[in-house]
């Protein structure tokens, strides 16, 4: 009898395991997260670089803005020297070491307005977390659904609707569809009250764990959220559609129907589970993408997110608060591309396998 | 041997809807008992409809496929007999694997890549057995025994992923798979295709073996002539979507009486050398959409006359035998003329041509 695939693997590994250490090393969760930490600290060099490339520093555009309002340049000049601890003139590489040991020390600096920067992020982080967040189940949990359902009852009436919206909608940028929506769903249409539904709470609810605060944030939130999930919903939709047909027709299938399995078990175990292993990289790189751009729609439907944040931030040169948020940015992409490859690895015993066996 | 046949077709004809809304018919008209304990072979070229036929039997046709006539009555332990073209839900999906399973192709992916095979053989007992309460330890204990009389270490197979076995070990298992509802009757579409030749060897005795200690009855689907004479008892040539010869095993590759049977036959490479070189049949199979209208052999057959173009011909009785002995039948006009040591088409050489037949039936 031939010799099996688990035995040559065990072989190989078995030849080369030197020690406890080596075996750490690896291991596959293990790579995947010194993997992530590396392009995490590559973001972080090159956005340090960059965005001392950009034109100007804190203290020149402290002494312009003073300027612009009617102060000499050598009051403001003082001015700014006592009010920031950013001295223009240190070496870059020296701020970049400075920088970099901070950030060892879990330390993200100040800004320049003198508070934390962590004290600055957890103000708007969270609630951009939870309404991309939020958004994001609603939007693969219907798109799957929807495409899966396409898939069976292909040509269909649903088939048809959902493809023509879903791709209409998925062509909109959602920075166009955040504006269309108030124009034509606040002001026009009246179906909601702009004014009233802006920012991320009401003045006055008690952020506490109470129903009235969470339904109070989960209405304050439901512009975004529209536009995060119509114009992702339709894409979901589709690439299921496309992955459950080509899985419908592999050969497993046909055997597990000719073996008598129930519907609803091949629809899960069968068809399910291997149409959406290739979905999970996809929901993690959308996934990105849509945090990303969500600074635009907040910006729009002035949800205080993240993005009114850094928004000023890069207007003052503030440093170190553009670092910290590009920093936790870059750390939720990385962190949910991580989690996708584990959750892959999870479900498909042949990814374990390729990555402990070859190294790859 | 008893009388009653086990699974009897009529007329069974299967139809492909194409792209422009037409249908293209892959099986038109078969007709065939299977009787117990006994092994039927379909063979032919790709593309004659044998593995239709074969998904057909057990309903299991892809989207575009449909049985458009015909009848498949299946007689298990009612002797009534069901029609299975009119089964529908549970009582089709039961009856699936528990009377009739199918073993597919070698290189078929016919085990889910995310489950261990273990969970598959469960899945399979479960979906069957809900009533007498499978506990783990008896499932596991049945699908143990299962693989065992495939020759293969339970141990070893029931935690792996299909993706650590290798093709043969996949396909024992698969016939493990098959057999663990005890079925009576077993469609095997191209078992041994994409194995080593030991590893077929290996499988086809360990069949013949199953066979004689479990008595199932096989239909035994290949183009691959002589493993079909070694497993089977009877032996049906299909071409362009029916059955154009059949008869017992010495029958067809003794005395085929259809140019195209003896075609198969000399297209066979000797297993001895020495014997004569192998000599293919000239020219493709027709294209279903556009056969020819009097037989679909006839424009690659060398006895073909003015006559063969116009009819098509029907099954005749080459040699008639008493019921529950199948008759040997010929679909050619020209059948009495048809041996296998003179086939004009091919013999050119002139060489005597009755080693072939004896390498492949003996």
């Amino acid at each position: 009898m031939s010799t099996t695939a688990p035995d040559v693997a065990s072989v190989r590994t078995g030849e080369r395991t030197t020690g406890i250490a080596r075996r750490i090393l690896r291991n596959y969760v293990v790579r995947r997260v010194f993997r992530s930490l590396f392009v995490i600290w590559v973001v972080t060099t090159v956005m340090f670089f960059m965005l001392r490339l950009l034109p100007g520093n804190p203290v020149d555009t402290y002494i312009a803005t003073q300027m612009r309002a009617g102060g000499s340049y050598e009051s403001a000049a003082a001015t700014a020297a006592g009010l920031f601890t950013f001295d223009p003139s240190t070496p870059l590489i020296q701020q970049y070491g400075d920088y970099l040991w901070a950030l060892l020390h879990g330390d993200l600096g100040n800004s320049l307005t003198g508070t934390t920067v962590v004290e600055k992020i957890s103000s708007g982080l969270p609630w951009t977390l939870f309404s991309v967040g939020y958004a994001l189940l609603i939007a693969i949990g219907v798109g799957l659904l929807l495409g899966v359902l396409m898939a069976y009852r292909r040509g269909g009436v649903l088939d048809h609707t959902v493809s023509v919206i879903g791709s209409v909608l998925h062509a909109i940028p959602n920075y166009l569809f955040a504006i269309i929506l108030v124009v034509f769903g606040g002001v026009q249409l009246g179906l909601f009250d702009v004014a009233d539904i802006r920012g991320t709470y009401t003045a006055g609810v008690e952020p506490e764990l109470s129903f009235t605060f969470v339904s109070d944030a989960f209405y304050h939130a439901s512009l975004p959220v529209t536009v995060y999930v119509l114009t992702t919903f339709g894409t979901w939709a589709l690439v299921m559609k496309a992955s459950t047909i080509t899985t419908l027709e592999e050969d497993y299938v046909t055997v597990a129907r000719a073996r008598g399995l129930s519907d609803r078990r091949i629809g899960t175990q069968y068809v399910g589970r291997n149409a959406v292993l290739p979905m999970i990289a996809q929901i993690a790189t959308q996934g990105s993408f849509v945090f990303g751009t969500a600074i635009f729609v907040e910006l729009i439907l002035k949800y205080d997110g993240i993005s009114a944040e850094l928004f000023a931030a890069i207007n003052d040169r503030d440093y170190a608060t553009v670092q910290g948020i590009l920093l936790l940015m870059t750390f939720v992409v990385v962190f949910s591309n991580l989690l996708a490859e584990l959750v892959n690895s999870a479900l498909d015993p042949r990814i374990r396998e390729s990555a402990n066996g070859a190294g790859g | 041997m008893t009388e009653t046949a086990l699974l009897s077709v009529r007329d069974l004809r299967v139809a492909y809807r194409t792209g422009g809304g037409r249908m293209v018919e892959a099986v038109r008209g078969v007709d065939f008992d299977l009787y117990p304990e006994q092994t039927l072979a379909l063979v032919g070229e790709s593309g004659s409809g044998k593995s239709t036929l074969g998904l057909g039997l057990l309903r299991l046709l892809p989207r575009t496929g449909h049985i458009t006539g015909g009848e498949v009555v299946y007689r298990g332990s009612d002797p009534e007999g069901t029609d299975v073209l009119r089964m529908e839900g549970s009582r089709l999906r039961r009856w699936r694997w528990s009377e009739v399973a199918m073993v597919f192709q070698g290189a078929m992916n016919a085990f889910n890549p995310v489950l261990k095979v273990g969970d598959q053989f469960a899945d399979t007992m479960r979906a069957h057995l809900p009533r007498q309460r499978l506990g783990k330890a008896q499932v596991r204990e049945r699908s143990a025994e299962s693989l065992r009389a495939v020759r293969l270490e339970p141990g070893q197979v029931l935690d792996s992923y299909p993706h650590e076995l290798s093709g043969g070990m996949r396909q024992r298992a698969l016939i493990a798979l098959a057999l663990i509802l005890e079925p009576r009757v077993l469609v095997l579409d191209e078992p041994t295709t994409a194995l080593d030749l030991l590893t077929q060897r290996a499988i086809v005795d360990m069949l013949q073996e199953l066979r004689a200690e479990r008595g199932f009855s096989m239909i035994f689907i290949s183009h691959d002539l002589a493993l079909a004479s070694e497993l089977a008892d009877r032996v049906a040539t299909m071409y362009a979507g029916r059955i154009i010869e059949s008869g017992t095993t010495p029958d067809l590759f003794r005395a085929p009486r259809h140019p195209y049977t003896v075609g198969l036959i000399r297209a066979v490479p000797p297993v001895r050398a020495g014997a004569v070189e192998p000599v293919s049949i000239p020219g493709a199979p027709p294209n279903l959409a556009q056969l020819p209208p009097g037989c679909s052999f006839a424009p690659r057959c060398g006895h073909a006359t003015d006559a063969c173009e116009a009819t098509d011909p029907a099954l005749r009785t080459v040699e008639a035998r008493p019921a529950g002995q199948p008759s040997h039948e010929a679909a050619c006009l020209h059948w009495e003329s048809v041996r296998l040591d003179t086939a004009p088409a091919a013999a050119q050489d002139g060489t005597p041509n009755d080693a072939p037949a004896k390498e492949v039936a003996q």
